[in-house]
């Protein structure tokens, strides 16, 4: 008896001291961190952070404790495509995660294929990742522009706008979203015109040469893909003009996130419709609440930014896919996410087993006036999610 | 000619590199084949600067050309890499002359803002030719011929046209059209009252370092698997402009250094932190303050000194 049970105390110090002893699964992330992008890709690299914070808190991936590998991916795919191959050869990370421009998240995926590693895509929205360029490693976790413009077009016909203004960059998200959009529009409103379509360059500041036209075009509405600094250029010079008094701004891009609305404050026009992926006043899942308390502290501040979900989200579908596939093997972790559904901050997704893309919703409203706040918030917060 | 020592030590440095694969580090080949390649990308451009004595802010055109071309013909058109290389290569050296045409009627601030013109306009036409380019998507899902798609035999691969490039640099540079540049550097009026024409010598050298520049892009393009319009854009240009000045412009191996050390740099410096602007920052203070000769005239002013003693 007692040799049994002396038996069975090494043993479970002999099972303690072996899962010690096992290596830690490394996971690798690419977001920008200096520069223009870094605005979006610090508070993802928070988000991503809480969640292996929280995993290692509750024991890890498999009884292992998660090591973070984080690196600059200086929104240039080539240098992403090098520091993800040395994440790969000399970190030997077992999955890697991020990206922001859709230029990185294409580069990023070609690593993937070549290495045979799994990618998550986190933010990059271009189609062609899950489309033309998808093979077996390559996962997208946010939305992309075929969604965000069967949305816009939805939200088009609803809103009943019969003369159309469609503004859109010059550059990849911009094309792409143009596509999305006029691929649904005829569907929602079949009676809708567009009048006008301009497409001012990625970075512009001055909207000058623009606004003019819009204004004389004569359009009810504005479809419009501008999103974060050029939202922001867009309003100051416009909206002393009186351009929004009277045209509905339906817009992609996340200008509905807190972030805008923070910045732009009280000069936030009236009539603007857009999205966001999280807001740290709404809830649409009771796992948020929890959530944003944590972020809030991490990150010492209430009003927090929406892109830590997309960067905690990735985590959270890399963890739960190791977890079934019960192995960090890559071909075993890709067959694993095929079809995985999780819960998460914003509600229950679902990747498609086809497609590699999940069915992650944005949160769609109008941005109103609260009397008790300096900035307008999103009210009612709709959330949007693709079938 | 070259001297039989310069002979010995180039074979001991080719076999050094031919035997790294030996060593079982995956991470140690692909970091050496990126430096193989941007040290004939840094040598190429050394033709305009360190032997013509003009600054040209748009190597970077040629690169991604190079790049480009050789990309798309063996993806898009299924040529096989024995066409597509060198005719990457010609493409590249064809557009530099057309452009080194007119850039060498004029010197000095001039001629590097010709050169940056010229390169943002191959930009342009990378960014807005969609359907060829990708765009800003990037071209990716490069089709290699299978010995090539193992990082071992891309490296041999890399290994060897590099080292032909190289040999080839050399020989021109040293040739007398070279020793005619040089005194074109040192003297433009000079040489052109002995009876050199001046300007059709700056053109060849134009074309010379577009050619060998396409040549590194094409490598980049197939190595990366994806060409990107990043890599036409004048931050490129300036990258191996500083690799060119950090390794010293007066001595022919002085680029690979110069490339060596600052791709080697950004590399581990990137490990630690996310701020190697900074770090650059300091790296140029460095040059143009301290070591205007770069690494090749500290370690010539180093010896100089031991010598004395």
């Amino acid at each position: 008896m007692k040799c049994t049970a002396m038996l069975a105390a090494v043993g479970v110090l002999a099972a303690g001291a072996a899962a010690a002893q096992q290596p830690p699964i490394k996971i690798g992330v690419l977001y920008p961190l200096t520069g223009g992008g870094a605005v979006y890709g610090v508070p993802a690299l928070a988000g991503h952070q809480l969640a292996i914070e929280e995993l290692n808190a509750k024991g890890g991936i498999l009884g292992r404790k998660i090591e973070s590998i984080e690196r600059d991916d200086k929104l240039n795919p080539a240098a992403a495509s090098s520091t993800m191959k040395e994440l790969i050869t000399k970190d030997k990370v077992d999955i890697v995660l991020g990206g922001l421009a859709s230029s990185v998240g294409l580069a990023m995926s070609e690593v993937s294929k070549q290495e045979k590693v799994v990618y998550i895509s986190t933010i990059p929205k271009s189609i062609q990742i899950t489309t033309d360029k998808l093979h077996k490693y390559v996962f997208r976790t946010s939305a992309n522009t075929d969604q965000e413009g069967d949305t816009m077009a939805m939200l088009a016909g609803k809103n009943k706008l019969s003369k159309i203004c469609h503004l859109q960059l010059d550059y990849a998200y911009g094309n792409d979203l143009e596509v999305g959009i006029l691929k649904a529009l005829p569907k929602y409103a079949p009676d809708a015109k567009i009048v006008l379509t301009l497409k001012p360059k990625l970075g512009a500041t001055d909207f000058n040469p623009f606004i003019p036209q819009v204004m004389a075009a004569g359009c009810d509405g504005v479809l419009s893909g501008l999103w974060g600094p050029h939202f922001v250029s867009w309003v100051k010079q416009a909206a002393p003009l009186g351009f929004f008094n009277k045209i509905k701004w339906i817009s992609g891009g996340e200008v509905g996130s807190h972030e805008i609305a923070g910045e732009l404050k009280g000069e936030y026009p009236d009539n603007v419709i857009s999205n966001t992926y999280e807001l740290w006043y709404h809830a649409n899942d009771p796992s948020h609440k929890e959530f944003q308390a944590k972020l809030a502290k991490k990150l010492n501040t209430q009003e927090t930014p929406q892109w830590a979900a997309l960067g905690y989200i990735g985590v959270m579908y890399a963890a739960a896919a190791m977890e079934k596939a019960k192995s960090t093997e890559a071909d075993k972790v890709a067959e694993a996410l095929e079809g995985l559904s999780i819960g998460t901050p914003v509600g229950k997704l679902t990747i498609d087993a086809k497609t590699h893309q999940a069915n992650i919703g944005q949160f769609w409203g109008p941005m109103v006036k609260k009397s008790d706040r300096a900035y307008r918030m999103m009210e009612p917060a709709e959330y949007i999610q693709p079938k | 000619m070259p001297q039989r020592r310069h002979l010995v030590a180039s074979a001991i440095v080719v076999l050094l590199l031919a035997l790294l694969p030996l060593a079982g580090s995956r991470y140690a080949v692909d970091l050496t084949t990126e430096v193989l390649i941007y040290a004939l990308f840094a040598l190429s451009l050394n033709v305009i600067i360190g032997f013509t004595g003009n600054i040209s802010f748009g190597h970077a055109a040629y690169f991604a050309i190079g790049g480009y071309a050789c990309t798309i013909l063996l993806t898009t058109y299924n040529w096989p890499l024995a066409a597509s290389l060198p005719a990457a290569v010609v493409l590249a050296g064809l557009v530099a002359a057309v452009v080194g045409y007119f850039c060498v009627r004029l010197t000095q601030i001039y001629f590097a803002m010709l050169t940056l013109a010229f390169a943002m306009l191959v930009w342009g036409v990378a960014f807005k030719w969609k359907a060829v380019t990708g765009g800003d998507d990037g071209f990716t899902g490069i089709k290699l011929p299978a010995m090539l798609a193992h990082h071992v035999g891309y490296f041999y691969f890399t290994l060897a046209v590099v080292a032909v490039g190289v040999a080839a640099l050399w020989v021109i540079c040293h040739s007398a059209f070279g020793l005619t540049l040089v005194a074109i550097r040192e003297n433009a009026v000079r040489a052109g009252f002995i009876g050199v024409d001046t300007r059709r010598m700056r053109w060849a050298a134009f074309t010379v370092a577009g050619t060998f520049g396409g040549l590194a892009g094409a490598l980049f393009g197939m190595y990366h698997r994806g060409m990107y319009i990043e890599n036409a854009y004048w931050t490129e240009s300036a990258n191996v402009l500083i690799m060119v000045l950090l390794g010293g412009i007066y001595s022919f191996v002085g680029p690979i250094f110069g490339a060596a050390a600052l791709h080697l740099l950004q590399t581990f410096t990137n490990q630690y932190t996310p701020y190697w602007p900074t770090v650059l920052g300091l790296i140029l203070l460095v040059i143009v303050l301290a070591l205007p000769d770069g690494l090749i005239g500290l370690a010539a002013r180093v010896k100089a000194r031991r010598g004395r003693t």
